[in-house]
């Protein structure tokens, strides 16, 4: 199976007044492509808390002890709030549990939708164009070193550069073309619309703003071939303008008729397909007289990939892929020189040191790595960019500790001297001492030490690697330059926002979007609001989809819709979910794997199947047991007590309080997971070879054979 | 219980109207003295506005409500409301006739003499409707509010219904104090007995809410509803604001205290499992209407009307098998009836078993199910 996300030991903790709470206790699940992962548990046991740390929303007092979010390669724990803005949203999103404050309520609802497409619009149109000149200087100096000849680089980079501009200037007119047809196409949907139902609009105003707009389209790769129609039609339009009742808003049948054959022909336009800029821009450039529009665009197409071809990249791609090789074995080379510096730090940091030598040391290690990153290289190396903040982070952390340890002792003696103090004086105490927050100095010298292993083994496996297909990179690369440059002009306009809005609202079920799309969430019900804040997380087109309690707020009717329609979500997109809520019915309904939490840790984790109808943990039985379902008659089983509180988290088993098999075992030791088959593992000594054997409980056991008979005796 | 046939609470024809809201609109229920009655249905169907106008939180707008055969609420706004109505309908008339008059100047005499006998219509309803208003408004007014106290309530929230600036024991026994209990030993008393019955302990007395987990919170809501002793009790969804493993507590405080306090109790909840365990009857409402009242097994076995059955097949089950191949009805009061010829009722279409429809549907009710 396709491992998507991958979180392997997280402990994350809280400040808080009366000490540190522990939310997340080392835990560990991975999801899989297209499945969803359910979270269960009661409130406070730390299902939001890892769900948030995923995308890196945590509360500013929260601290994260250790661990990595592994998704695509990437610790998520670890790298830049920049790089996150990237995948926050656009590859992993979130669906929250109360629509009510999840949205704003005086935005309506069409901006709040689209605003996030049109920011994201505006700051990848100029990265994209950084990203493209800062690599392309750089290939220029690699080819200059790699061949010897600074001159014939210089040309074919400058060469590469010009016809990309040409290109951007060609597919920059035809974007602004194809958007005002949009834009007219959109707002013509939108007249019909609203004069079919009667509401009000300015007729007179909007129906000049079209033929304005229509005027504007004039690109001639955009509008070959349609020329004569479109100014028959545009024509059209003027002499039927003003067939509209001033008072009643009643528009007449013809200046409809022109309206929609206006649409048709805007949307066959749109449909045709979009010439191939980055081939014809050099094409455009080396032969400037000839006329390229009017011709059929795939011919065209393949003649002008093929002229560029031939005096173009014949030349360029050798010449790219001598300056990839140059710059990746140049990075080798210092990869393979660093090691020493790298195994004499790991001595270094081994042995005893104080802070700012470590921190100077620290530096001449981060810049050494630095120096042998291959710049051009197209998936950034995240571990070695990230590096100096990773190792800086772990001094730091090592020193505050080396501080605070000795106060939190002090602290400790202190409060616990004062409580004996009071109680051997017979008065009663009501507080409980806090408990020492203090670090295994060990552990986090430990951490310094694997960081930098880490990165030695990383380097020694690059160079190891074997041989690479260096003109398939270049090709790569050149893939990438179309990408940025194509990015650059590419503007999302508000009305292709608003038409990608629509489509999105309707796949979630709303009816009438065109009207709904200029309403405010106080307009819509409670399920229709968890629609909106469906479609929002879904703007983005995401992998990965986070459902925090999606549907506690919404009732019994509604909940069904909206589970049906993220299951349904799941099938068209091949999403990957994980899904966290209390309820095991709905839990049921949608999971493929659950992970039963209890006091910030995983307690069982399994299949739908193994957790519903082999459950091993106490803690699930009790949950199964205790709420009713239809055919109970007997008592419920109800788990007595109350949740611990993670201030003083408790030495054995979180769960030993309230459960009737404890054993003396479950008060003094945590339980390890034992694994119970391939896809099913739960923490309980109860599976300790030497436990005493436990019956499940009867009400459990009932359950399981009335299920059994439902399905038709499917399950075994 | 089924032998036990005495009525404890009578709800009749109750409507709560909120300006243009009809929350609940023309509701009819008996609750038998010792059972539960569980009252079901989707947020913003009146539930909660059937139990608080119930225990006099609201004015009623229109209706009696009986408890132990005495009135102890009566609407009078309706009848204004019926009598604004006439008038408007009147209007329209006149209108319509006087115009039918100038047009075809034949009919005048005929029209003019139907307008007066609307007027007179109109006349009587209105002062027919005055007397029923003074007598329900007095009537309102003088119900014996002891009898009142002998309802009381849970609420839905335990942080937000207990006061923060008061202990346990101040809040379990202000009822008492209101009523004229000075006798601190016997508050002290009472308040220690009845924590002890709902599983908490006298050391508990002193302290604030803010010190108690939620579960804890929702047994001092209990306590504080029980120590006056109540015939009835008014549970508004006691269970939804709890944690899964606490909920199952309060559940089974409740079923006890039935046992031993002998309570009556009306239940209301939108978690469809929970309330099939607890409740002998259920009743269905759907927008401020009564679509459907049963005993619990015999609405979850034979669910007559379409929302019902909307309903009971959107309830989630902890069964993954079962649950994968579930499939949802949908319900649309526009689509599912033909209510322009024949009004719908609530009517008895087998022993004990109410379902609001019309003549066409009792009948294809009654043919589906062989009764």
């Amino acid at each position: 199976m396709d491992k998507i996300l991958n979180v392997k030991n997280l402990k994350i903790s809280f400040r808080t007044q009366s000490g540190t709470l522990k939310a997340v206790r080392d835990i560990s699940f991975d999801l899989e492509r297209g499945r969803t992962l359910a979270i269960v548990g009661e409130s406070g046991s730390g299902k939001s808390v890892t769900s948030k740390a995923i995308l890196g929303i945590l509360a500013g007092n929260s601290i994260v002890e250790g661990g990595e979010i592994l998704y695509d390669g990437r610790d998520l724990l670890k790298i830049s709030e920049e790089e996150m803005c990237t995948i926050r949203g656009d590859k992993i999103s979130m669906i929250f549990q109360d629509p009510l404050s999840a949205l704003n309520p005086i935005v309506k609802i069409g901006k709040q939708i689209t605003e996030a497409m049109l920011l994201k619009n505006k700051t990848s149109r100029k990265q994209a164009k950084d990203e493209f000149n800062s690599t392309l200087a750089l290939l220029n100096t690699n080819i200059a070193e790699a061949t010897g000849d600074a001159a014939k680089a210089k040309e074919l980079c400058e060469m590469f550069d010009k016809f990309c501009i040409e290109a951007n200037k060609l597919e920059n007119s035809y974007n602004i073309s194809s958007s005002n047809a949009l834009n007219v196409k959109e707002e013509i949907i939108d007249f019909i619309f609203r004069t079919g139902k009667a509401q009000k609009l300015d007729i007179k105003n909007s129906l000049n703003t079209y033929s304005k707009l229509l005027k504007e389209i004039k690109d001639p790769f955009f509008t070959a071939g349609y020329t004569d129609q479109l100014t028959s039609l545009s024509n059209q339009l003027n002499s039927v303008k003003g067939n509209f009742d001033k008072k009643t808003g009643v528009v007449g049948n013809d200046l409809i008729s022109c309206l929609e054959e206006i649409k048709t022909l805007l949307e066959e336009m749109l449909s045709q397909t979009r010439p191939d800029f980055f081939c014809i821009g050099f094409y455009s450039m080396k032969n400037p007289s000839e006329t390229l529009t009017g011709r059929n665009v795939a011919e065209l197409n393949a003649m002008a990939s093929s002229y560029l071809e031939e005096h173009f990249m014949d030349s360029f791609v050798p010449a790219a892929a001598k300056g990839i090789e140059h710059s990746y074995r140049k990075s080798l080379e210092k990869k393979s020189e660093v090691l020493s510096v790298l195994n004499e730090a790991k001595v270094y940091f081994s042995g005893e040191f104080d802070k700012k030598s470590s921190l100077d040391y620290a530096k001449k290690v981060a810049d050494a790595v630095d120096a042998t990153i291959d710049r051009l290289e197209i998936q950034k190396d995240s571990q070695a960019y990230t590096l100096r903040s990773s190792l800086n982070t772990a001094i730091n952390k090592y020193f505050t500790a080396v501080i605070n340890n000795p106060k939190e002792e002090e602290r400790f003696e202190k409060q616990t001297a004062k409580r004996d103090a009071l109680i051997a004086k017979g008065k009663t105490v009501d507080w409980k001492v806090i408990p020492k927050n203090v670090y295994d100095l060990d552990e986090l010298k430990n951490n310094i030490v694997t960081l930098i292993a880490r990165m030695i083994s990383h380097y020694q496996n690059q160079l190891h690697a074997g041989d690479v297909d260096f003109t398939h990179k270049a090709h790569l690369m050149i893939d990438y330059f179309k990408d940025k440059a194509s990015k650059v002009v590419y503007e999302v306009t508000p009305s292709m926002a608003k038409e990608r809005a629509i489509k999105l609202m309707e796949e979630v079920g709303i009816n009438e979007p065109r009207m709904r799309y200029y309403q405010y969430p106080f307009e819509f019900s409670g399920g229709m609001r968890q629609r909106i804040v469906i479609a929002i997380a879904l703007a983005a087109d995401p992998e990965i989809l986070i459902c925090d309690e999606p549907t506690t707020a919404l009732d019994v009717t509604i909940q069904a819709q909206i589970l049906e329609l993220i299951n349904r979500l799941k099938k068209e997109r091949n999403l990957s979910i994980i899904f966290i809520t209390h309820d095991l019915g709905v839990v049921a309904n949608m999971a493929d794997d659950i992970g039963v939490m209890y006091a910030g840790k995983i307690v069982e984790y399994g299949t739908a199947d193994d957790i519903f109808y082999d459950p091993r943990h106490p803690y699930t039985w009790a949950l199964l047991s205790s709420m009713p379902d239809l055919d109970t008659k007997e008592k419920l089983d109800a788990i007595p007590g109350t949740p611990p509180n993670m201030i003083f988290p408790p030495v054995g088993d979180a769960f030993a309080d309230r459960n009737k098999y404890a054993m003396q075992i479950d008060f003094e030791m945590q339980p390890p997971m034992f694994e119970i088959s391939e896809t099913h593992r739960a923490a309980t000594w109860l599976l300790h070879p030497d436990a005493p054997k436990v019956e499940v409980p009867k009400a459990i056991t009932d359950r399981i054979e009335r299920m059994k008979q439902k399905s038709g005796g499917a399950a075994s | 219980m089924s032998e036990n046939k005495e009525v404890l609470l009578k709800v009749e024809h109750l409507s709560q109207y909120f300006g243009p809201v009809k929350a609940v609109d023309d509701v009819s229920f008996e609750i038998m003295k010792g059972e539960v009655f569980g009252l079901v249905g989707e947020s913003g169907c009146g539930k909660t506005t059937t139990g608080r106008s119930i225990i006099r939180i609201y004015d009623i707008t229109g209706g009696n409500i009986y408890f132990q055969g005495e009135k102890i609420a009566a609407g009078s706004d309706i009848y204004k409301i019926q009598v604004k109505q006439a008038k408007n309908n009147l209007k329209e008339m006149t209108k319509r006739l006087n115009a039918d008059s100038k047009v075809n100047p034949g009919n005048k005499n005929e029209n003019d003499a139907r307008i007066k006998e609307l007027q007179e219509e109109f006349k009587t309803l209105s002062e027919k409707n005055k007397v029923l208003a003074k007598e329900a408004k007095l009537a309102h007014k003088s119900a014996d509010m002891d009898k009142v106290h002998k309802i009381q309530m849970i609420f839905q929230d335990p942080i937000a219904s207990l006061n923060p600036r008061m202990t346990v024991k101040e809040i379990i026994s202000e009822g008492l104090v209101i009523n004229g209990e000075k006798d601190q030993n016997v508050i002290d008393e009472k308040v220690y007995s009845i924590l002890e019955t709902v599983g908490l302990v006298r050391e508990h007395a002193g302290r604030y809410p803010h010190e108690f987990s939620g579960g804890q919170r929702q047994r001092i809501g209990i306590a504080r509803s029980v120590i006056m002793q109540p015939e009835l009790l008014i549970a508004d969804e006691p269970i939804s604001a709890l944690d899964v493993s606490i909920q199952a507590q309060v559940i089974n405080l409740l079923n006890d205290l039935r046992d031993t306090l002998n309570l009556t109790i009306l239940f209301i909840a939108h978690d469809l499992s929970v309330v099939k365990y607890f409740s002998d009857r259920i009743g269905v409402m759907y927008f401020g209407k009564m679509v459907e009242l049963a005993p619990s097994d015999e609405l979850f076995a034979r669910p007559m009307h379409p929302y019902t059955r909307s309903l009971l097949s959107a309830i989630p089950l902890p069964d993954p098998r079962s649950e994968k191949n579930r499939t949802r009805m949908t319900y649309n009061s526009l689509a599912a009836h033909d209510y322009t010829v024949d009004k719908p009722t609530l009517r008895e279409v087998s022993p004990g078993h109410f379902v609001y429809c019309n003549d066409a549907e009792e009948l294809k009710y009654k043919k589906e199910f062989n009764l």
